[in-house]
């Protein structure tokens, strides 16, 4: 009496089935979350109301819980979720169904042989959600809401491996806000920050989403850009110098022109770290710089 | 054994309990083969009676000198009851993940592979040990539940006695066996460690076991 009232009032998805799949208790969470009553499906193969469950894998753990009384697991970070539901609440707006954490265990008989099992669900959905959000928060800069340091390395070095082993052209640009100090002091501060958001708008608005923008120091930027030959770097690098040199900024009453100075730098075989890559592209904006600022090299 | 280990585990209990695991692990290879298609062998156990404080020393010396592993642990209560701990070599997760994966080519699932490649650890670890345990427990009359297994990367000569379930002081009984996968040329060891309040029921049924054959 007692434990099926808890079976029908627990916070999280139960179920059982025999060994044929059929469903012989299907709690009230699922019927909420589902929108599949109770009677509907208690009698039915579970992979009539659910037949992308009908995999080999979901196949193998259910007999490893037959046969052995294993306990089985279906992790959120590799299914995601194993019943098609919306996520709850506002939650929906950012996830597509419920994330879930599973669990499998056997049930016996008298006899001590394994006879049915149960399914347990519970929603993760609200802590996937911190989960993503630290993700982002870990990779982005505050101010200008492009991706910061932390993303940058490990980025790098995935993409140098990549384009390496499929030998993929692969550039990098390396930014600098020319005389960035002079806005400070003449305009203030909130100005300097104005300045490197719309830097950023700027130059994001000008490459591909498939490359990376990075503010890299304070006022230094690095790009990331796949599939990219030095040629086409270069064209990119020109058209993002004038989007800055070629259009005043404003901030409130204060207009002023600012230029920025890019190094670019390409994957060869004198590059092929990040190490090598960086400094080339570093190299390559010091030079920029000692030409005369607001230039590409 | 040392005078007090025998104490706490005869060595007659301890030829039973070898020979309760050679029935158990032949049972479980045989079914992993049939059910789930897993071909793995699985050596002769080897069982000793080992004091907490000495288990991180006990580990390093019998996994040959490579400390940094994949280690998947598992708690599992029942009478029997204490700590699984799968160790795989590291690298083993690039050979495992095609163990599982020819059904579900690449993409199947929205993951990276690093993802796919701590799961498939963490899948594999859980049917084994929970195979192993399952026939051990089942011949001695017994069964248990698990905690979801957990994966570490560890290196060995880092880890602490409290890392174990087992007081320093107390004994425990450690199970070692080597088990291969055919297929995929994967070693690895699984120790299984019962604590102490287990092994006064472990004596138990390891009599009870012996007497149904008289």
């Amino acid at each position: 009496m007692i434990f099926a009232q808890i079976f029908d009032t627990i916070n999280n998805g139960l179920l059982v089935i025999d060994r044929e799949m059929t469903v012989k208790y299907w709690n009230r969470w699922m019927a909420m979350h589902s929108g599949i009553a109770a009677d509907e499906i208690v009698g039915t193969s579970l992979f009539s109301y659910f037949p992308e469950l009908d995999q080999p894998h979901f196949r193998r753990n259910c007999k490893s819980v037959l046969q052995f009384g294993n306990f089985c697991y279906f992790s959120q970070r590799l299914h995601k979720y194993l019943f098609p539901m919306s996520a709850p609440g506002s939650l929906a707006d950012s996830f597509d169904h419920m994330q879930q954490s599973c669990s499998m265990g056997p049930l016996r008989n008298k006899d001590n042989k394994v006879e049915m099992l149960y399914i347990s669900v519970q929603d993760v959905t609200e802590v996937v959600s911190y989960q993503k959000k630290l993700v982002i928060m870990n990779h982005t800069d505050q101010l200008t809401g492009v991706y910061n340091r932390n993303y940058m390395e490990p980025h790098l070095v995935k993409e140098i491996e990549r384009c390496r082993r499929y030998d993929h052209n692969m550039s990098l640009l390396m930014i600098d806000v020319d005389l960035f100090k002079i806005i400070n002091d003449n305009y203030g501060h909130p100005c300097g920050d104005y300045a490197l958001k719309t830097i950023c708008e700027r130059i994001t608005s000008n490459i591909r989403k498939s490359d990376s923008l990075i503010r890299y120091g304070g006022d230094e930027f690095c790009i990331i850009m796949p599939e990219t030959s030095e040629k086409d770097a270069y064209k990119v690098a020109e058209t993002i110098r004038k989007s800055i040199s070629d259009h005043p900024f404003t901030f409130a009453d204060m207009t002023f022109n600012t230029t920025i100075s890019i190094g670019v730098a390409t994957l060869d075989q004198s590059t092929d770290d990040v190490e090598s890559m960086l400094k080339k592209a570093d190299e390559a904006l010091y030079s920029a710089k000692q030409s005369g600022r607001n230039s590409v090299t | 054994m040392n005078a007090a280990a025998e104490e706490v585990f005869s060595s007659e209990e301890k030829d039973i309990l070898q020979e309760v695991m050679n029935i158990a692990f032949g049972q479980a290879t045989a079914e992993l083969a049939e059910v789930i298609d897993i071909f793995v062998i699985l050596s002769v156990p080897n069982i000793k009676v080992v004091k907490g404080r000495d288990l991180p020393g006990y580990f390093i010396n019998e996994m040959d000198g490579s400390s940094v592993v994949n280690l998947i642990e598992q708690n599992f209560l029942g009478k029997f009851s204490g700590q699984a701990m799968l160790i795989f070599p590291s690298g083993a997760e690039k050979e495992l993940i095609k163990l599982f994966n020819q059904e579900n080519a690449e993409g199947t699932y929205d993951v990276d592979i690093d993802t796919l490649e701590q799961e498939t650890l963490i899948e594999v670890g859980n049917i084994l040990i929970g195979a192993c345990i399952g026939k051990i427990t089942e011949l001695l009359s017994d069964f248990v539940t698990y905690d979801p297994p957990r994966l570490v990367v560890q290196d060995l000569a880092e880890s602490s006695p409290s890392h174990f379930p087992v007081d320093e002081d107390s004994f425990a009984i450690s199970i070692r066996t080597v088990f291969r996968f055919e297929q995929q040329n994967v070693e690895g060891y699984l120790f299984l460690i019962t604590k102490q309040r287990s092994i006064k029921w472990l004596k138990k049924a390891l009599q009870s076991f012996l007497e149904s054959f008289m």
